[in-house]
């Protein structure tokens, strides 16, 4: 500065230059000219660079300081023009003296210069230099734009001339930072822009504005609304989420998280959707998973908050699993259904009493099983059935070494279920063994034993939709003798041989358990519409020569069942009949046994006249109400049949199904009729427990449970601390037995009650006593198992147990 | 053209309605702003002042005080040289967030900033809620600095200012003294964003 007063002729070439780019009336604007004849000298002589950016430089400082504003854009002109003209060159000093002058422009209260200042740094930002500095830094300008795009304007008077001037600076802001990323991230001699230092405020800053409500755009009259700093800050968030890879990922999603979190935006939870839906758009395929990962973690974190949180996280992660592509749920897989099984546990063992808030909670289970239904959607099908055996391991009882460790809260199990349901309808069924691998399939029907009856229905759906591969399930909802299939339309493919060889291995598995749940006393008319359905499946998809003698046998011996088994109440039984019936009609078409679908027919008939109580439009007449019942709802099946029902139990020959007619019938038929007489009585390989154990008409075990509830007595406290034996729960069940007389009189009472009582009247009856029972046992189990509160913990402490229940549980769990 | 010497970031922070935007613009424009509006996420502004012969250049960071900015402020923090942590003489509920702004100055800045307590608003003398002698023990117990302010009536607010500058200077001073032919511009240099060759501008 000192040499401004110094003789002319002594001025260097270039500050006469840089001089004369300046006109004699500020107004005038650059000279263009001398703005030339600078540009060439500056090309031809580039060490003089450096020299003229300082003089420059020192011009425009003075200028600033003076508030000469039209001057300090003139010289703002200048420097981009040069930078431009000469990057060619090594710019590194010129650089320096050109990042001076913007800073100094952004330091002043002046908005035009602080936009001026911006726009000259998001020029130089979209040049391409050559050999970039090591010493630059940038922390200033990530502050100040970051500052910049959350500023008010003020001391306008006009609100519209107001909110034009917030929306400059604030798009200023924006596109400052984003020349800021970009001219940072190419180059790993700067700065690293990925730092938690600064992605903390420039991304705060862009969230900022793509949602502030007190600046909505319809506020702005402007046309060109894709200069809406909404508009812009969501396009510098795109650029900055698609240039992020791997490592550069969290630091950019931390803070998304931790805004959402602070200005509280899951609540509404449209906008936090919203930006993670451009987060997965933007991102690099192959690390969409790591988003993934931090909703997940991000879940940990909240694990104590509110389940509307919760839920809104989850729905996000929802969205976003729905757009990754499937492969690049990536190596985690199991580790996201870990966590979501994990928290859907949390919330169950946390329970809210408050009911709304236990409303919300829901919502946020439900959202999880959904969200997993969805990860299960985007895995390649072998990975389905792996989910489903994780998901499935969660169920202590069903681990292969133990026998009902029961300590799972019920909900828990149902939406377990649930998932597995969920997950199971995704899965595209093409063989069966594929669909059901022996480790997969075994537990599965073990679980179809459920003692709750609408979680056995849950299994039986996820059988349905896993067998059914031609979309006949839905015709088999309800139970229902099918005169002709041909019309009712069920697509029937011949049998292939992959499937033959499955069910001439599996057939047994199959059968024994549909057998054991026609006999569950806890059926209501939901289960046995979904064992039909299940059956009439497996008759259709795999109708080999084998199989059809197979099913023909198992509608026998469900036919024996309902007749011979004593404990059943009598609704059951014609239950039983009627889906026999229906069952044998389908099964002698869908082979197409003309002689035995006659016969079908035939009984059908007689027992139309004779006994319609054994048909399906009886038996299964739900919906056939009279109309004398005000609410339908309340009314139960046995309510309103109960008197229709016959007083006595008889069964004529004409009405059943007999095993030598059959076997006349089909002796034409080239098949292997000779295990058509033998029972399943025996149970497949594979499933360990004795058969004895669940029998329904051990008539010695209902008199056991029912005096053992009535008089189970309340445990002593003191317990608690004792060890949990064979012998404890042996002494529990006897405490008070009541004398011979009394008992004698007692088990009369219970077979007639359950030969007599209706249907749902009886479910009810031995649903509540297994109740009470069950939870006394969880009390005692509670006591060995405590502490343990993961999954895996419970079900090593419960191997203890598991052998006290092999012995005592059959009798307690007769219902 | 270089027209300072020293380069320090100051950084306000403190419960939302204290008064640190009006204490900022009390010292740079020099006017206490009628119905000023909340702070969002952060502000700055600049003020060169003179530090017995030299020029000091303060670069102010305003941040607000509301919960939901709080992660963007926090990330200013690191970079300051001084911290003023202010709170409002006539709201207890101020004075009792302190710990937890202290909390956070632990977490986020630099070990070796200089910190300022500064109880705002002595002016409204009959509703104050807090002695001063409360104050001055709380910032002792902590090794703060304390001063009370008005920002409405202009009291103590340059000599906050200027106390901090010269605090920060001598500090510089010392270190060049300490480690001899380093760029005097040495404690800033972490601060300056641009260049490191500022005496190139010197003519
Ligand atoms: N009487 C009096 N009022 C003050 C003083 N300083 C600030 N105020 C008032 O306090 C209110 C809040 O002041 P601000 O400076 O906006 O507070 P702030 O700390 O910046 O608040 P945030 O930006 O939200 O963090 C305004 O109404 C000011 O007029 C003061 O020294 N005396
Ligand atoms: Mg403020």
């Amino acid at each position: 500065m000192a040499c401004m007063g110094c003789c002319k002729a002594m001025r260097p070439r270039y500050k006469r230059l840089v001089d004369d780019i300046f006109p004699v009336n500020p107004e005038d604007g650059l000279v263009k000219n001398n703005m030339d004849k600078l540009t060439f000298y500056a090309l031809s002589s580039p060490e003089k660079l450096d020299r003229i950016g300082q003089y420059l430089a020192t011009k425009l400082s003075r200028d600033v300081a003076r508030r000469r504003i039209s001057l300090v854009k003139i010289a703002m002109d200048a420097l981009d023009q040069l930078l431009v003209s000469c990057h060619d060159y090594s710019l590194n000093l010129f650089v320096e003296s050109f990042l001076k002058m913007v800073q100094k422009l952004l330091e002043c209260d002046e908005l035009e210069l602080q936009i001026l200042g911006t726009l000259s740094f998001v020029k130089f930002a979209n040049i391409e230099e050559d050999t970039p500095s090591y010493h630059r830094r940038y922390d200033f300008f990530v502050s100040k734009f970051s500052s910049m795009c959350h500023s008010c304007a003020e001391s306008e008077n006009d609100r519209s001339k107001l909110i034009m001037s917030t929306r400059r600076i604030r798009t200023a802001g924006l596109k400052g930072l984003q020349g800021v990323v970009r001219k940072t991230v190419s180059d790993e001699l700067q700065v690293n822009i990925w730092e938690p230092v600064h992605m903390d405020k420039i991304v705060p800053s862009l969230l900022y504005n793509m949602h502030d409500p007190g600046f909505a755009p319809v506020e702005l009259e402007s046309p060109k609304d894709d200069e809406h700093p909404a508009q812009v800050a969501e396009t510098v968030f795109r650029d900055l989420v698609c240039r992020a890879c791997f490592g550069n990922l969290k630091p950019v999603l931390k803070p998304i998280l931790v805004h959402m979190d602070n200005h509280k935006l899951w609540g509404p939870k449209v906008f936090v959707i919203r930006c993670f839906k451009i987060v997965m758009y933007s991102v690099q395929q192959q690390y969409a998973y790591v988003v993934v990962q931090a909703l997940m973690s991000h879940l940990d974190t909240h694990v104590h908050d509110s389940p509307e949180i919760k839920a809104a996280i989850v729905d996000v992660l929802f969205e976003t699993v729905l757009i990754a592509a499937g492969a690049s749920v990536g190596p985690s897989v199991l580790d996201v259904f870990n966590t979501l099984v994990k928290h859907l546990r949390i919330s169950l063992d946390n329970k809210s009493s408050n009911e709304s808030i236990r409303a919300e909670e829901k919502k946020f289970e439900e959202a999880i099983v959904n969200t997993i239904g969805q990860f299960a959607n985007n895995l390649p099908d072998y990975q389905k059935i792996e989910i489903m055996m994780f998901v499935m391991a969660k169920f202590p009882q069903f681990t292969p070494d133990e026998n009902y460790g029961v300590q799972m809260d019920s909900q828990l199990q149902t939406l377990l279920l649930k998932t597995l349901l969920k997950v199971a309808t995704k899965y595209k069924t093409v063989n069966m063994a594929n669909a059901f691998p022996q480790e997969f399939l075994l537990p599965l029907l073990s679980m179809s034993l459920f003692d709750d009856p609408a979680m056995r229905i849950i299994v039986q759906e996820i059988l349905h939709t896993l067998i059914d591969r031609h979309d006949n399930t839905e015709k088999l909802l309800h139970v229902q003798v099918f005169k002709d299939i041909s019309k009712a339309g069920f697509k029937v493919e011949k049998v292939n041989r992959p499937d033959a060889l499955f069910i001439k291995k599996f057939g047994m598995h199959f059968y024994w358990y549909l057998q054991e749940n026609i006999k569950l006393n806890s059926n209501r008319v939901d289960n046995f519409e979904a064992l039909f359905c299940t059956m009439s499946l497996i008759a259709i998809e795999m109708n080999s020569k084998e199989t059809v003698v197979e099913l023909i046998r198992l509608g026998l011996d469900m036919q024996n069942i309902a007749t011979n088994n004593l404990s059943l109440p009598m609704t059951h039984k014609c239950a039983i009949h009627a889906l026999v019936a229906a069952f044998l009609c389908f099964v002698a078409q869908v082979c197409d046994l003309q002689q035995l679908h006659q016969y079908a027919l035939e009984i059908v008939e007689n027992r139309k006249t004779d006994a319609p109580h054994l048909l399906p439009d009886f038996a299964f007449n739900r919906k056939n109400r009279p109309a004398s019942y005000a609410d339908p709802d309340t009314v139960t099946l046995a309510e309103f049949q109960k008197q229709d029902y016959p007083q006595t139990e008889t069964l004529k020959d004409t009405w059943l199904f007999q095993l030598d007619i059959i076997t006349n019938l089909l002796s034409e038929q080239g098949l292997d009729l000779s295990r058509l007489s033998v029972p399943f009585t025996q149970k497949p390989f594979g499933i360990s427990e004795p058969d004895g154990s669940r029998s329904m008409s051990d008539i010695n075990s209902i008199n056991l449970e029912f005096e053992s509830t009535e008089g189970s007595p309340v445990l002593p406290k003191k317990r608690s601390s004792e060890d949990v034996t064979v012998e404890s729960l042996k002494k529990m069940l006897s405490e008070d037995s009541t004398n011979k007389e009394e008992e004698e009189e007692r088990r009369r009472e219970i077979i007639h009650t359950f030969r007599t009582a209706p249907f749902e009247e009886i479910v009810a009856r031995s649903e509540a006593k297994s109740n009470h029972f069950h939870n006394k046992l969880n009390e005692i189990l509670s006591m060995v198992s405590k502490g343990s509160d993961s999954p895996s913990t419970l079900r090593r402490s419960s191997t203890k147990p598991a052998t006290v229940f092999d012995i005592q549980f059959p009798e307690l769990y007769v219902y | 053209m270089e027209d300072y010497k020293y380069l320090f970031k100051i950084v306000l922070i403190g419960e939302a309605g204290v008064g640190k935007t009006c204490l900022v613009r009390r010292f740079t424009q020099g006017l206490f702003p009628p119905g000023q509006a909340a702070t969002i996420g952060v502000d700055f502004m600049i003020k060169t002042v003179e530090i017995e012969g030299d020029k000091v250049k303060l670069q102010i960071w305003d941040t607000a005080g509301q919960e939901k900015f709080r992660s963007i402020t926090q990330s200013y923090y690191r970079a300051a040289h001084g911290l003023i942590l202010v709170y409002d003489v006539c709201s207890q509920r101020t004075f009792d967030a302190l710990p937890q702004w202290l909390t956070d100055i632990d977490s986020f800045a630099n070990e070796k900033v200089l910190s300022y307590l500064v109880g705002n608003k002595i002016d409204r003398g009959d509703a104050r809620e807090i002695p001063t002698h409360v104050g001055e023990q709380f910032a002792e117990r902590y090794e703060m600095k304390y001063i009370e302010t008005s920002a409405k009536e202009a009291d103590n607010v340059d000599k906050l200012f200027l106390d901090i500058a010269s605090r920060l200077t001598e500090d510089a001073r010392e270190r060049n003294r300490l480690i001899p032919g380093e760029d005097s511009m040495n404690i800033s240099s972490n601060t300056k964003s641009i260049s490191s060759c500022s005496r190139c501008f010197k003519f």
